[in-house]
């Protein structure tokens, strides 16, 4: 996503600073860099606008002299220099997540090759080598498979060498859409269909025999309802992104549901749940 | 030995909604860090407060390691905050007259002590107060102290 960086100067700086930021908090402004004559302050691209800007109250009275230029810096792969040279991320013996520059000094019976260009899911994070190692354990062959929240694709990469039927993919970010498509041309799979958005897509969904959700706390709090509506009774629900602190939360909403606990992973403080829909 | 530091870095970022573009992106990129792993874990830590406005200093490691401490958000955030729900409004321009109660400047106060090792909570009331009033915010109710 395309971002809009304005650079403001405040004179003085305090305290009409702390007070512009949270002005411009309320106006979807989303992250923000003091410098030392002011602020930095970044909006997606698409939500900007001049008149909003010209319209805060501080801007017009007498706190502070406050002036501001603004630049449009387009989307790029932020993350190469740690993509350059990541270590590929080996998950129980059996399979290993890694990028096309790699070349391995054994076989494994999961290869997956994975482009990331700023997606999630490499393995390297706690949650997604916890989502990877609980569907090793799974028999899923002929499922009908749903990847919330799919980032790289790596998890519906997996489900695909397992012999999954179809696998539906789904992220909110375009960029992840993108990196999903060329992570699974990547692996020569061709089961694996992906749409941006969200759970909403999930209103003309059925029948699904496993879904996975690493995304956070929040959001799988506020959409299990819709996954628990998509799936075929004892179907299994794969969540993580969350910590162990969380675990009671999600375990209240999910048994509301008619969802029985099956197996939960732990590792550094983050907790993977696997959940049977009754 | 403890690590060395390669750099600090101070953004403020809203709760839960960390994301690889800038200012995160350059920053922590340019400095090898995986950017990802940063923005689920500052996602995951920030659930209860979705949405607020946090400061969080980074340390980045010399070997492209990281931790991260996050702060109580600002006292003009948590202000803005406190007139929205006096007004129960939900449009996000608050009104151009607004107040709020001394019991509400202890509030705010209290919140951000934790970040202010050194103040009373009367001068954190007062530092509060002068940030309220700052906004144009008038401050409603008997001073619990000469103001």
């Amino acid at each position: 996503m395309d971002y809009i960086e304005v650079s403001f100067s405040v004179s003085p700086k305090d305290p009409a600073t702390e007070i512009l930021i949270a002005e411009l908090g309320e106006l979807n402004y989303e992250m923000f860099q003091e410098t030392e004559s002011g602020v930095l302050a970044y909006v997606p691209a698409d939500l900007f606008s001049l008149d909003n800007l010209n319209s805060i109250e501080l801007m017009n009275n007498d706190l502070a002299l406050i002036s501001f230029e603004y630049k449009l810096i387009q989307d790029q792969n932020w993350n190469s220099e740690w993509e350059k040279n990541f270590q590929p991320i080996i998950v129980d013996d059996t399979c290993v997540v890694r990028a096309p520059f790699h070349h391995l000094d054994k076989e494994y019976l999961f290869d997956l090759i994975v482009e990331p260009k700023m997606s999630f899911g490499t393995g390297h994070h706690e949650t997604t080598f916890l989502m990877l190692s609980h569907i090793l354990t799974l028999n899923i062959s002929d499922m009908k498979v749903l990847d919330m929240g799919c980032g790289t694709a790596v998890l519906a990469i997996l489900a695909a060498k397992k012999q999954a039927k179809e696998i539906l993919a789904i992220d909110i970010d375009e960029w992840a859409v993108e990196n999903s498509l060329e992570n699974i041309t990547r692996n020569n799979i061709t089961n694996v269909k992906v749409i941006k958005g969200d759970a909403q897509l999930l209103d003309n969904e059925s029948d699904y025999d496993l879904v996975f959700a690493n995304i956070n706390r929040n959001i799988l709090l506020k959409d299990i309802a819709k996954y628990h509506a998509v799936m075929k009774k004892n179907a299994f629900l794969l969540l993580s992104g969350f910590f162990v602190t969380d675990i009671n939360s999600l375990l209240e909403a999910s048994s509301s549901l008619g969802f029985d606990l099956q197996n939960s992973l732990e590792k550094n403080n983050w907790a993977m749940l696997c959940l049977k829909k009754q | 030995m403890a690590k060395e530091i390669g750099a600090i870095i101070k953004l403020q970022v809203k709760g839960g909604a960390a994301n690889p573009a800038p200012p995160i992106g350059p920053a922590l990129g340019a400095k090898g860090v995986n950017i990802m792993e940063f923005c689920k874990q500052f996602n995951a830590r920030t659930q209860e407060k979705a949405g607020k406005i946090l400061p969080v200093i980074i340390t980045v490691y010399v070997d492209k390691s990281f931790e991260f401490i996050i702060k109580q958000p600002p006292v003009a955030v948590q202000i803005l905050e406190a007139t929205k729900l006096k007004s129960g409004s939900p449009e996000p321009n608050r009104k151009k007259v607004a107040s709020i109660s001394w019991e509400q400047v202890r509030e705010i106060a209290d919140v951000k002590m934790s970040d202010l090792n050194c103040f009373t909570p009367e001068s954190a009331m007062k530092m509060v107060a002068g940030t309220a009033r700052s906004m144009g915010v008038t401050l409603t109710g008997q001073a619990p102290f000469n103001n």
